[in-house]
């Protein structure tokens, strides 16, 4: 008879207490982000790993140890989930993007750019027919200055648009430097901290992707359980240093030498998309709308006659051939009488010409005109957004894919946690039942030595 | 087997119902707005169709516009015409009267004379008709198209023309010259001869008389003919008018298919997305609360 029976009994009581508190903590984290869940390791006591002649032998007491509270995760579904997550942040934001461009032409309606266009030429149509007439005349002068204003309504979303992305960048270099500044923290805590840091590593995790979201970064082990993290293969956090980043007219940059940050897929490649291709290239597109408009209608209005007899008046002003500066030119604004509706006859036309007026009109058909322009223009806007829409939509479906592999290992289930704790419920009754048990047998053993034959 | 997780349930669950929910959001937008294009990334193909056809039809009610005004201008000018006929039928008759009984009479000469000075200056009216206020008889100037005394020409020989088919334009005037004959002469135009027929029937001078008869004879056969070429060209408009109102029903048709939702069609999706949405709601309300918890005492 021993008594570390009762040592055993009592650390097996000890150890699924142990379980039970973990399955509590796991349970009370079943919603907590970036949260994976904690096992509990168990060894039988008093074994050595020691190879001697003992080895593997019970040395004494038995029972059993709390080995180690792991968490669960699989390694390649976390790294995977963390790339598809900064790729989603990239997709999602190109998608807005372009979706705010698309916005600024609301096509096909009645009130688009294509709309006006088609009311200038009416307005030169309805001129022709009547080339005496201010009323027709003021008419077309208002419808455009209707054209000008849409135009220049669509450049100044461009604009905006641009100027947002070029705040967020600021946003992000500040919210860069933020959170590579709390990895850097938490990596000298974890290195620094005695007892199991599980809880630390998931809220180091779940930095991690936040910074992978806003730039692309991704992380490596490095020593005592400390991580690196790179961006675009240069260095941000490194242990308990960091780099820091900040953000130049637009463009995101390290601080220490002014190159500009090569961010992988993520939101800050989104931005840079954005500032150096998107809007720049549906800029150039609207530009070349107006350029053609502007330049297409003076070259036939330089040679027609206006009402007074006179030739050689641009109707737009020349020095304004993109969308932000097109405007009427000052021989016509606010002159009616002023646009060419004549044209060159044999010698000057009559009053009532309206032949170069007619010629105007039709531009609206030509197959390289403003019109034509505006509308290819459109159209590849709209493959683009429905590309990239589309794209979004897949990114999506991968990060849940992706989240799900990584939950189906790391998350927690109600089910196995209820299951784990009877178990442990169970380890813990029958543990003290032994523990009585001995009990009893040594009150017996007390009780009743010496007294046989009394 | 992969574990499943209760964060796995939700979130599958969640985005299932956010799909499910945007689709019935889409077609309840495709059923209220009556369209299934409402902006270019919807159907980039078809949008940019529809902007297309949208500039057609917008050229073509401007093309309907100036075929109205084509025919303005025609049936001005065809009943112009056709007054002036009708006042030259009565300049022969009594021309063939003056020429024919009128030498003796003196008095009646001069009566002939007095009606025929009349009807020029009726012919003059005519030639300076106006259509919206603009002479249809000048070409493309200013002002009246003859002085209503003396007659002569103050217009020019432009053309004034109307788009009347895409692509294709078509003139609706025919000035003074074209009508009542060129003002070079002898023997000028119509009002020229009008005039000299005049004095010879005051003087009584047969032989002018005959050589006027001769040329009133010519500048009335101008005058026909420019009647019957107005007339040709009208019946042409009438004719690209009904073409025209053809092509801009088709294109209404053709852009309505292209963009406009089809009601029944539209509702039975509203539907279906509806019942989808309801069913992926019940199988969610059944799978979540389901728990080991609700079976351990």
């Amino acid at each position: 008879m021993n008594i570390s029976g009762l040592y055993s009994a009592l650390s097996g009581m000890n150890a699924h207490k142990r379980i039970l508190d973990v399955t509590a903590h796991n349970v009370a984290n079943v919603n907590t982000p970036g949260y994976h869940r904690q096992r509990v390791t168990l060894e039988p006591a008093g074994v050595t790993s020691v190879s001697a002649i003992f080895a593997g032998r019970s040395q004494g007491a038995g029972g059993v140890n709390v080995a180690s509270v792991d968490r669960v995760l699989d390694e390649l579904a976390e790294s995977r989930l963390l790339r598809e997550t900064a790729m989603k942040a990239h997709t999602s934001l190109t998608s807005t993007t372009l979706d705010r461009i698309e916005q600024a032409f609301p096509e096909p309606s009645d009130i688009g750019i294509a709309a006006q266009l088609d009311d200038f030429w009416a307005g030169w149509s309805d001129l022709s027919t009547r080339p005496d007439d201010l009323s027709s005349r003021t008419q077309l002068l208002e419808r455009s200055q209707t054209v000008i204003d849409a135009l220049r309504r669509a450049s100044v979303a461009l604009d905006g648009l641009e100027e947002s992305s070029r705040e967020s960048v600021g946003r992000l270099a500040t919210d860069i430097n933020d959170i590579a500044g709390r990895i850097a923290e938490l990596n000298r805590t974890i290195v620094g901290s005695a007892t199991s840091a599980n809880d630390l590593l998931d809220q180091r995790d779940l930095l991690v992707t936040k910074l992978a979201e806003l730039s692309g970064a991704i992380s490596r082990p490095a020593d005592g359980g400390q991580i690196d993290v790179y961006i675009g293969g240069r260095i941000i956090v490194s242990g308990g240093i960091t780099q820091s980043v900040r953000e130049i007219a637009g463009v995101l940059q390290w601080s220490s030498d002014s190159a500009a940050v090569t961010a992988p897929a993520s939101k800050a490649s989104a931005l840079a998309e954005t500032i150096n291709d998107t809007v720049p290239r549906y800029r150039i597109a609207l530009d070349a709308v107006a350029n053609e408009l502007v330049t297409s209608v003076n070259t036939l209005h330089l040679t027609g006659y206006d009402l007074t007899g006179a030739t050689g008046r641009n109707f737009f002003d020349p020095a304004g051939v993109t969308a932000a500066t097109i405007s009427l030119s000052a021989d016509v604004a606010g002159q009616p009488e002023h646009i060419a509706a004549g044209a060159p006859a044999p010698g000057i036309p009559g009053r009532f010409d309206g032949e170069r007026a007619r010629a105007m009109a039709a531009l609206a058909g030509a197959a390289t005109g403003p019109d034509a322009r505006y509308r290819s223009m459109v159209s590849t806007l709209g493959v683009e957004v429905r590309t990239a829409v589309r794209r979004d939509e897949i990114q999506g479906q991968l990060v849940q894919a992706a989240a799900n592999r990584a939950d189906s290992v790391g998350g927690v289930s109600i089910d196995e946690e209820m299951a784990n704790m009877m178990a442990a419920q169970r380890g813990f009754e029958a543990a003290a039942r032994v523990l009585t048990a001995i009990d009893e047998m040594m009150g017996v053993l007390i009780q009743r030595t010496g007294l046989v034959g009394r | 087997m992969n574990r499943v997780t209760n964060s796995m349930t939700s979130r599958t669950t969640l985005r299932d119902l956010n799909m499910s929910l945007g689709r019935l959001q889409e077609r309840q937008a495709d059923l209220s707005t009556g369209r299934v294009i409402r902006k270019v990334s919807d159907d980039p193909t078809a949008a940019v169709d529809a902007m297309g056809i949208r500039n057609e039809i917008r050229r073509a009610d401007q093309r309907s516009r100036s075929l109205n005004d084509a025919q303005g201008w025609l049936q001005t000018a065809d009943t112009a015409l056709v007054s002036s006929l009708d006042i030259l039928t009565r300049v022969k008759e009594l021309t063939v009267r003056a020429s024919n009984t009128g030498v003796a009479n003196p008095a009646s000469q001069f009566a002939i004379a007095t009606e025929i000075s009349g009807l020029r200056s009726e012919l003059l009216t005519i030639a300076n008709t106006r259509y919206l206020n603009r002479p249809i008889f000048n070409g493309t100037a200013n002002g009246a198209a003859y002085d209503s005394a003396s007659g002569v020409y103050a217009g020019n020989s432009a053309v004034v023309q109307r788009e009347v088919a895409p692509g294709t334009v078509m003139p609706v005037n025919m000035n003074g010259q074209q009508v009542f004959g060129t003002q070079v002469g002898p023997p000028g135009d119509l009002f020229a001869v009008l005039d000299r027929l005049q004095t010879a029937i005051l003087t009584s001078n047969s032989t002018a008389m005959a050589v006027e008869h001769g040329n009133l004879d010519t500048a009335t056969q101008l005058v026909a003919s420019a009647a019957a070429e107005i007339g040709t060209r009208a019946a042409r408009i009438d004719n690209l008018r009904t073409r025209a109102d053809a092509d801009q029903m088709g294109m209404r048709e053709r852009l309505s298919r292209l963009e406009d939702a089809d009601i029944a069609e539209a509702l039975l999706n509203v539907k279906s997305s509806e019942n989808a949405y309801n069913a992926a709601l019940q199988a969610a309300a059944r799978i979540l609360p389901a728990s080991l918890l609700d079976y351990l005492r």
